[in-house]
C-alpha cells in the first residue's frame, strides 16, 4: 500500500500484492486527493475532460461492438469453408453416380450392338473371356471367405490402440492368392471384382482394393471348383488364418456357397494393350488379355458364365 | 447517465458501420477488449466511491490499450507468441475481478 502521510511518493514495492489488494488504478486516488486540496476544476478544463471520457466510451462502445461482431464473423469461416467442401463432395459424388450409371447403360448397348453383328461363337468366347477377365459379371458356387479384425483393446497407460488383432493387407493379399491357386475363376473382395491388374493395398488404417476403401469384415466370395472352401481350410492360408483367430482373436470363417453373383470390376485399364480399329482385332486383343489372366484356366470349362 | 447514453451510441455506431477489422489488427482486438473492460470496471468503482476522474479515466483507458497492444506487439517480435499476451491477460483480468467485486460490495452491501 502506499503510505498516504509521506509526502514523497512511494510505490509499491509488490506488484502482485498490490494488485490483488487494491485493483483500482492508483491514480483515481491521487485526483481525488489533489481535487480535496484544489477544488474540482471547473469550467473549460472540466468540460473538456468530461467530453474527453464522453469520447472515450464512445470509442469503447464501437470497440466492443467491433470485437463481437469480428469474433462472430470468425465463428462461422471455418464452418462455412467445410460446409462448402461438403457439397462440393457431395454433388461430385452425385455426379460420378450418374456418370457411372451413363457409362453402364452406354455399355449394355455396346454389348446388345455387339451380339447382334457377331452372333454365335463368337460372342460366347467373348464372354468368357469377359467373365475370366473380370469384365462381365459372373454366376456360380465356390467359397466365401469371412475375415473380421480381432478386438483392439486401447493401452489405458500409453493410450494407443493395440492393432495387432486388424486385418492387414498383407492377410487379403494372402487369401485371394490362395483362392487363385485352388482354382478361383473371379474373385472379390466386399463387392469389388479383382482382375488380373488389382491392388490390395493398406493406406493409413484403411485397406485400398482397386483404390476403393473397404473395411472390416472382409467377405471374400470366390467362383471356383465345389472344395475350395474345404482345401482353403486345409492349405496354408486357412492354417494361417485359424491361428491368427485362436491367437488374436480374429474372425474367420470359410464355407461353400452356390449361385452367387459376382459384380463387374468397375474398371480394367488397359495399360499395354491398345484396341485397333479394324474389326478383325479380336486375335491380337485376345492374346494380350488372355497373357493378363495366366493364372485361370480354360474358361469354357467352369461353372461360371459370363454374360449381362 | 451521459456516460451510459455515449456508450450505446458507440454500440449503434459499430452496428450501423460494421467496420471490418484489417488482418494486421486483429490479434490486438481482443487485449484491447480487455483493457477496455478494465477501464470500464475501473470507471464505474472510481464512480461508486465517488472518487471518479475523467482525466483519470481517459489516460488510463488510452495508456491500457496502448501499452497491451505493445506486450502483444513485443510478444510477436519475440517470438514467444501468446505467451507475453496471457501475462496482460493476468493482470488485467485480475484487476476487472477485483475492481467488479468491489462494485458488487457497493451496489448489493455483500
Amino acid at each position: 500500500m502506499t503510505e498516504e502521510e509521506q509526502p514523497k511518493r512511494v510505490f509499491a514495492p509488490d506488484f502482485l500484492t498490490e494488485l490483488f489488494r487494491n485493483p483500482l488504478d492508483p491514480g483515481y486516488a491521487d485526483a481525488a486527493a489533489r481535487k480535496a486540496v484544489e477544488g474540482a476544476p471547473a469550467g473549460l478544463r472540466r468540460w473538456t475532460t468530461r467530453g474527453a471520457s464522453t469520447i472515450t466510451l464512445l470509442v469503447l462502445g464501437f470497440l466492443f461492438v467491433v470485437a463481437y461482431q469480428q469474433t462472430i464473423a470468425d465463428e462461422p469461416a471455418s464452418t462455412k469453408a467445410r460446409a462448402a467442401l461438403l457439397q462440393q463432395v457431395q454433388s461430385r459424388r452425385d455426379q460420378t453416380t450418374q456418370l457411372q450409371q451413363q457409362a453402364d447403360k452406354l455399355g449394355d448397348d455396346v454389348a446388345k450392338l455387339r451380339e447382334r453383328e457377331l452372333g454365335g461363337a463368337a460372342v460366347a468366347q467373348l464372354r468368357d473371356m469377359e467373365a475370366a477377365t473380370g469384365l462381365a459379371p459372373v454366376k456360380g458356387d465356390g467359397a466365401r471367405i469371412k475375415l473380421g479384425d480381432g478386438p483392439t483393446p486401447i493401452n489405458p497407460v500409453t493410450g494407443e490402440r493395440n492393432v495387432v488383432a486388424r486385418v492387414k493387407d498383407t492377410d487379403l493379399q494372402l487369401a485371394t492368392n490362395a483362392l487363385w491357386s485352388l482354382g478361383a475363376e473371379a474373385i472379390t473382395i466386399n463387392g469389388q471384382r479383382l482382375t488380373a491388374t488389382s491392388t490390395i493395398r493398406q493406406a493409413g488404417e484403411a485397406i485400398l482394393v482397386d483404390f476403393q476403401p473397404v473395411t472390416t469384415p472382409y467377405e471374400v466370395i470366390a467362383i471356383g471348383p465345389d472344395d475350395m472352401a474345404k482345401d482353403f481350410r486345409d492349405g496354408y492360408a486357412g492354417k494361417f488364418f485359424k491361428e491368427l483367430a485362436a491367437k488374436y482373436g480374429m474372425s474367420f470363417a470359410a464355407s461353400d456357397v452356390r449361385g452367387v453373383t459376382l459384380p463387374a470390376a468397375t474398371e480394367l485399364k488397359l495399360r499395354v494393350a491398345e484396341p485397333i480399329p479394324s474389326p478383325s482385332a479380336e486375335a491380337s486383343t485376345s492374346s494380350s488379355s488372355s497373357g493378363s489372366v495366366s493364372s485361370s484356366r480354360s474358361v469354357s470349362s467352369s461353372p461360371s458364365e459370363g454374360g449381362r | 447517465m451521459i456516460a451510459v447514453l455515449a456508450l450505446a451510441a458507440g454500440v449503434v455506431l459499430g452496428i450501423v458501420f460494421h467496420p471490418t477489422v484489417p488482418a494486421g489488427l486483429q490479434p490486438y482486438l481482443p487485449i484491447a477488449v480487455i483493457a477496455a473492460l478494465d477501464a470500464v470496471s475501473g470507471g464505474v468503482r472510481a464512480k461508486l466511491d465517488g472518487i471518479f476522474d475523467d482525466k483519470q479515466f481517459v489516460v488510463s483507458f488510452i495508456s491500457n490499450v496502448l501499452v497491451a497492444a505493445l506486450i502483444v506487439y513485443l510478444g510477436d517480435q519475440l517470438g514467444v507468441g501468446g505467451q507475453l499476451s496471457t501475462g496482460v491477460v493476468v493482470v488485467l483480468g485480475v484487476r476487472i475481478f477485483g475492481n467488479v467485486a468491489a462494485i458488487r460490495r457497493h451496489l448489493f452491501r455483500a
